[in-house]
């Protein structure tokens, strides 16, 4: 497939899919200079995350906490960096919002990625998300 | 990497998280001056492959006129020594020991271009890489900013100053408590299952061996105990 998606496309062809049409998760396109699709997993506890599609990617990422809500940074950006090398599709990263860092999980792909990799990299970035959540809950307050 | 190292250089001595809204106000400049600089390079590089493949096919255009020339002297100094006219046979032969030092010569040159060549060619290669790799980086650095910008349009749309953006932590949270709540409503249903067929006090009762069937094994133990007596 060589099609190169954009965020109309892509939210488009989401809905029309086997997994958007489960009730399990809901789309929302964010209109902006770059327009944002909001992916909300109810599945997962309404885990939000956020898809764009900019030139050759197409880019998946969910919040992962606040840096505020972290007793050591030190200790929390080891646990992360151990944790990135067994979470397939995912890595862990640092991000500012509102002034403020925040630890995002993200993935990337290329924007003529076949539809059902996609969603592959959808569902397996929302499970990696709530497991990092839970395996570092100890670290946070 | 050189872009990590001016980006950690304008970070260097600032707070991280001033430092962090440095590098993204200023990640994208760095890199289309990157890609500027890459681009430059592989125009250079292309016109000096332009230029240098011109000049080599001039040169071996040149010792291959040479090459002819030489072999029409050696049939001239032939002919010459078989008509028995030996001076003017020496003098072409002189001729031909210019020609030959200048091919030989010749052929130098041309080996050192066609490695300039090959050299150039894998250096335009390379820039064109680099700009592939650096206009993918655009686009993650593109995709990042996009994400930020929505991600404060959210949380200044549905909250007022003091509600965070929701995190993968509020979503464990939910998830856990829908579990507690499962849980609870599983254990509930048993309950009720277990009250509105008596389960509970047919166990007590069966417990206390006053329910027919829970003792028949002492029963029939003790009609044996009866027929031996």
């Amino acid at each position: 497939m060589s099609q190169q998606w954009s965020i109309e496309s892509l939210f488009r062809a989401l809905q029309e899919s086997e997994f958007g049409r489960t009730g399990h998760v809901s789309f929302q396109i964010h209109e902006g200079v770059e327009p944002v699709l909001l992916i909300e997993m109810h599945e997962l506890g309404d885990l939000p995350m956020h898809l764009v599609a900019t030139g050759g990617e197409v880019h998946v990422s969910a919040t992962l906490c606040h840096a505020s809500q972290v007793k050591d940074r030190n200790a929390f950006n080891d646990a992360c960096l151990r944790l990135n090398t067994i979470y397939p599709l995912s890595n862990i990263g640092i991000t500012t919002v509102d002034d403020e860092d925040v630890y995002i999980v993200f993935g990337q792909l290329s924007s003529l990625a076949p539809l059902p990799n996609v969603i592959e990299e959808i569902i397996v970035l929302g499970h990696n998300t709530i497991q990092a959540a839970s395996e570092l809950t100890t670290h946070l307050h | 990497m050189a872009i990590i190292q001016k980006l950690i250089t304008l970070v260097r001595g600032t707070a991280t998280e001033a430092g962090q809204a440095i590098v993204d106000v200023n990640a994208l400049k760095i890199l289309d001056q990157e890609i500027r600089d890459a681009d430059s390079a592989l125009v250079s590089s292309r016109t000096d492959l332009t230029r240098l493949m011109a000049e080599r096919k001039i040169t071996g255009d040149k010792s291959n006129d040479k090459q002819a020339k030489l072999t029409e002297y050696n049939q001239y100094i032939r002919q010459l020594l078989d008509k028995g006219d030996q001076a003017l046979a020496l003098e072409v032969a002189g001729k031909v020991a210019a020609l030959e030092n200048e091919i030989a010569a010749d052929k130098a040159t041309l080996a050192g271009m066609d490695a300039n060549v090959t050299k150039l060619q894998g250096s335009i290669r390379q820039a064109q890489a680099t700009i592939d790799q650096l206009k993918r980086q655009v686009d993650t650095v593109k995709a990042t900013a996009s994400v930020q910008r929505a991600q404060e349009a959210i949380s200044s749309t549905t909250s007022g100053s003091n509600v965070k953006l929701h995190t993968a932590l509020d979503s464990l949270k939910r998830i856990e408590e829908q579990q507690a709540f499962k849980g609870a409503q599983i254990e509930a249903a048993n309950q009720l299952e277990a009250q509105g067929t008596d389960g509970d006090l047919q166990q007590r009762l069966r417990d206390a061996g006053v329910l027919p069937g829970a003792t028949a094994a002492d029963d029939v133990l003790a009609r044996f105990k009866k027929t031996d007596s």
